[in-house]
């Protein structure tokens, strides 16, 4: 490990400089993150950091380790994605009837979290696929980590098709293999087309996030690289936790850390040189992922959708599930992408200069945007739903989801379901209309909680609300989740949390090349890009 | 009214604005028509437009008013469907403060303003729905346990008070953008430019919903059966790509008379064709949606709207449509070359302009004839062949193609009408927002790629 933190020493240099005022700008702006000025735009990086400050920065997070809440808080997580995994082995040891599952409500809790977890990866996807080929420069702050939510919430999401079966050695059979009994997958069904959506996503969205990390894999391994040859790697050691009245114990392993990142981040790195071939080929491929993801990242959520729609159930068929889904899914993958962000901005020294308040007013807005989206189509299926004269699917809104069963007899008993999607996902994002509510970071933070809860329920709301109530008054179940579910869910959070800390720690968490680029340094007719003059008006 | 703090000085702005005004492309016979220029053009389309609507009149009476009325009223919604996609569009480019639109804005802008007037050519069909009692909107006359149970919704006075709603909502948002924007023009303020953010954030779900109920009234409700939550998507599909095909297709125009050079540039038309193409895939995802469900489903108070626009003719219309409106031009515009070639990408987007007015027909004009064919074949107690036999009968007792003339009339009619106003319009001033702040990033915008 080297001596000097990179990072300390940048901030060292760095304390009392005040941010760069450019020529003719007025003063009172505060550090420019929130210029509303038409006539220039906000800085995308503060603190006035060099190219060369960025890369500290962001190799610092590898290289130094983001600080002590690491250790505890993986230990926490990885113990509760432990109990997770405990749940899934007692559930095939046990059988789904350890699921509060029954004969009416045959989806519950499993269901709604693939589809939960499958909508959060979704604003990775948007950020890095559909803001690039957009060309909204302020992605490069949230991409990297936005991306990797998206590997992390499908492998989560991934779990629960799997394990639903309820004979779990069969599940192979999903795959269309042929097969010593000759039984092939249902090709009519969108549970199998949710295969092919599900894994081929999964597969671009990983390629594309492993092929933005070859540049900065490349970077860190030439660091360590450099710091091996100037003799000033240390030992990798190996401490016990500081306690009080205990001695520091420790030890040092034979080999050097540098060493380690060397060889691992040189392998990762796919032997790229920065040469100006590689540069291009990075360039081109980067661009066709991106045409790639963009139809994907609206195949995947419209086919999830038409594991219902596609049916008759009323509550379920109706045509505008493809991009409500699609867009339900954006607004919960960014909640996320907030919910994680903003506390790993306060936790990791200097993140404030690259992932600024601007970033997260953005991502504030597309939660009202996409809030209100989900709230139109809300709104559309409850209108059609009367409109159609069709009785069964005005009935399933009205007395299976929004009147409560304190009011009528017929209510539904599920209404807190229905009016905490409505409250968490329509009426909480509207607080973003003020402009000091989405510049707060706590705000945005609670509003982004909300959100996530609010999501998970609009997916309990389709699929218990319509199940639990069939034709005939005989049929009618409620569901009611057994601890297995409860813990099976927990567990997949936990998992989520435990890779996205492995990231945090080992990875690149953002693109450093394509911060310099959106950068005053990386413009070419900005001065400070090497620009003769300011020629922003003439050519 | 929010105030900001603004962080470049007025003198410092005031210097930039004369730079760019001093450009050499900003001279005056590069972004503005001379004085009169396209009124002979504009009067032509005048001209062939009152043909056309007098023809159609004459088909009314010579044919049948349905006919006549539902190919006007095909017309009408092409016809309003951009300058609706127009609002929409501007409205998005400023809340994600594009700068390559800044250029083609004004197009845009001028479709837009066009909005609140076309839809007053709505009020000959109301007009003639009313008097006869509901001819093309079956619903006006109709009783039945259906036409019952939908009259808190579809009754005539809150069609027309829904109407009117409609109308002042798309009024208001398109003359205070489109006002904002020429005032910009004069005064070269720049908060106008955050004052129309400040109008687009909520005039966006303003209009989404605003859209989403006029195409129920307007199109969804010519069969007032069926029912789909995707169709006010479905028509905003259609709204935003007619919407840039027109601009394409006037640009590409300006740029014939020799305007814009260096200004929209094959750099912007990449861009504009690249948006073109996602709304290409936009309507195919829409529409595939929305026909697959229901086709999977089967429900037949949906399959019905379906079917009648999937038997006879308009079998091989419906496949036409999907070769026409997605397969061709998706295949056409895909390569680089296509996308930046001023004369093939507008004469694409006259292709595709045809081809949504194509889309539109194919939803209304089936009502007239079809609808009663198809139900005439299913009758019970019929063969496969008898129920052909019968809906060719019902089919024959129509004009059949000697009844096209009428359609092409209306189509003339109304369009020619439309371009008129907006060929009047694009004339009227500078083509291009001439202060807007984000212009020096506009005209020197590259795509790197």
């Amino acid at each position: 490990m080297s001596p000097i933190h990179p990072d300390q020493k940048n901030t060292e240099r760095l304390a009392g400089l005040r941010p760069q005022a450019a020529a003719g700008t007025a003063t009172d702006i505060g550090d420019g993150s929130l210029i509303e000025d038409p006539a220039s735009e906000p800085p995308l990086v503060l603190g006035g950091r060099s190219i060369q400050d960025v890369t500290e920065i962001v190799c610092g997070y590898q290289e130094k380790g983001p600080g002590k809440w690491w250790l505890p808080a993986i230990m926490t997580s990885a113990s509760v994605a432990g109990i997770g995994q405990l749940m899934i082995l007692y559930l095939i040891i046990t059988g789904v009837g350890t699921w509060g599952l029954n004969n009416q409500v045959g989806w519950a809790w499993d269901i709604t979290n693939f589809v939960f977890w499958i909508g959060i990866g979704h604003a990775g996807t948007l950020i890095s696929a559909i803001l690039c080929l957009l060309k909204q420069k302020w992605r490069t702050a949230v991409n990297r980590s936005a991306e990797a939510m998206t590997i992390f919430a499908v492998m989560c999401a991934g779990i629960f098709p799997g394990i639903h079966v309820g004979r779990i050695w069969f599940i192979w059979m999903i795959f269309p293999i042929p097969n010593s009994n000759w039984i092939w997958p249902n090709f009519r069904s969108p549970l199998l087309w949710d295969v092919f959506a599900v894994s081929t996503y999964a597969t671009v969205s990983f390629l594309f996030w492993y092929m933005g990390m070859i540049p900065d894999f490349a970077t860190l391994r030439d660091r360590a690289d450099k710091r091996l040859r100037q003799g000033i790697s240390g030992l990798m050691r190996l401490e016990a936790p500081e306690l009080p009245f205990m001695p520091r114990l420790g030890f040092n392993l034979p080999v050097r850390s540098d060493t380690l990142r060397a060889y691992i981040y040189g392998f990762l790195a796919l032997g790229w040189r920065a040469s100006s071939r590689h540069w291009h080929r990075y360039e081109n491929a980067y661009l066709i992922l991106a045409g790639i993801s963009t139809p994907l990242v609206l195949s995947v959520h419209s086919i999830v959708s038409f594991d219902f729609a596609t049916s008759i159930v009323p509550g379920w068929h109706t045509t505008i599930f493809p991009p409500y889904f699609v867009a339900g899914a954006i607004f919960g993958g960014f909640a996320m992408v907030l919910l994680l962000l903003i506390p790993a901005r306060e936790l990791f020294a200097n993140m404030k200069d690259l992932l600024t308040l601007r970033h997260l007013e953005n991502m504030a807005k597309i939660l009202l945007a996409t809030g209100t989206m989900v709230g139109f189509a809300y709104s559309m299926e409850f209108f059609i739903a009367w409109y159609s004269g069709n009785q069964y699917e005005f009935e399933v809104f009205a007395f299976n989801r929004v009147i409560p069963d304190w009011m009528s007899d017929r209510g539904a008993p599920y209404w807190w379901a229905y009016w905490t999607m409505i409250g968490c996902n329509v009426i909480s994002p509207q607080v973003f209309w003020f402009r000091a509510m989405r510049t707060n970071p706590m705000v945005i933070w609670s509003v982004a909680l909300l959100v996530t809860i609010g999501m998970w329920f609009e997916r309990f709301v389709i699929i218990v609300t319509s199940l639990h109530r069939a034709f005939l008054p005989g049929e009618w179940q409620m569901f009611f989740p057994t601890w297995v579910d409860i813990l099976t869910f927990v567990g997949t959070l936990g998992l989520f949390l435990t890779l996205f800390l492995l990231f945090m720690r080992f990875l690149p968490m953002f693109p450093i090349a394509e911060i310099k680029a959106v950068m005053p340094e990386g413009d070419p007719h900005d001065p400070r890009g090497g620009a003769k003059h300011d020629d922003e008006g003439s050519h | 009214m929010t105030t900001y703090t603004p962080a470049i000085s007025d003198e410092a702005y005031g210097h930039r604005l004369d730079h760019v005004a001093s450009d050499k492309r900003m001279r005056p016979d590069n972004i503005e028509l001379p004085q009169g220029a396209w009124s002979g053009l504009s009067r032509v389309c005048m001209f062939a437009g009152g043909a056309g609507l007098i023809l159609t009149i004459i088909g009314g009476l010579a044919i049948g008013p349905k006919h006549a009325i539902a190919s006007y009223h095909a017309a009408v919604m092409a016809a309003l469907a951009p300058c609706i996609g127009a609002l929409m569009l501007i409205m998005i480019f400023q809340l994600l403060n594009t700068h390559w639109s800044i250029t083609v804005r004004r197009q845009f802008e001028h479709l837009a303003r066009l909005a609140p007037w076309i839809m007053l050519l709505l009020i000959p069909t109301a007009v003639i729905e009313l008097f006869t009692g509901g001819t093309l909107f079956a619903w006006i006359g109709s009783e039945g346990h259906l036409a019952e149970m939908k009259e808190p919704f579809l009754n005539v006075p809150f069609w027309l008070l829904r109407g009117v709603i409609y109308w002042l909502i798309i009024f208001v948002l398109s003359q205070r953008l489109t006002g904002a924007s020429l005032e910009q023009d004069r005064t070269g303020d720049r908060w106008l430019t955050a004052k129309m953010r400040r109008t687009s954030a909520w005039g966006i779900p303003a209009l989404a919903l605003t859209l989403a109920f006029l195409s129920f009234d307007w199109l969804m409700a010519v069969d007032y059966h069926f029912f789909s939550t995707m169709w006010g998507v479905y028509y905003f599909a259609a709204c935003a790509f007619s919407a840039l095909a027109i601009v394409m297709l006037i640009t590409a125009g300006l740029r014939a008379s020799g305007r814009l050079t260096g200004i929209v540039t094959p750099e912007h038309d990449h861009d504009h064709a690249k948006l073109l193409f996602s709304f290409i895939v936009f309507w195919a995802y829409i529409f595939y949606s929305q026909y697959f469900l229901i086709w999977y489903s089967n429900i037949p108070e949906e399959t019905a709207f379906m079917n009648i626009r999937k038997s006879g003719g308009w079998e091989i219309a419906f496949y036409a449509l999907i070769a026409g409106h997605f397969i061709l031009p998706f295949l056409l515009i895909l390569p680089r070359t296509v996308k930046r070639s001023t004369p093939l990408i507008g004469a694409l987007a006259a292709g595709l302009l045809l081809v949504h007015i194509f889309d539109l027909f194919w939803i209304v004009r089936p009502e007239v004839y079809a609808h009663d064919a198809w139900k005439a074949s299913l009758a019970p107690g019929l063969s496969p062949e008898q129920s052909t036999e019968a809906y060719n009968a019902v089919m024959a007792e129509g004009p059949g193609v000697f009844g096209w003339w009428v359609d092409i009339a209306a189509v003339v009619g109304v369009m020619g009408v439309f371009f008129a106003m907006l060929l009047r319009r694009v004339a009227s001033g500078p083509l291009i927002p001439i202060k807007d702040p984000r212009l020096p990033k506009a005209l020197n915008h590259r795509n790197y790629v």
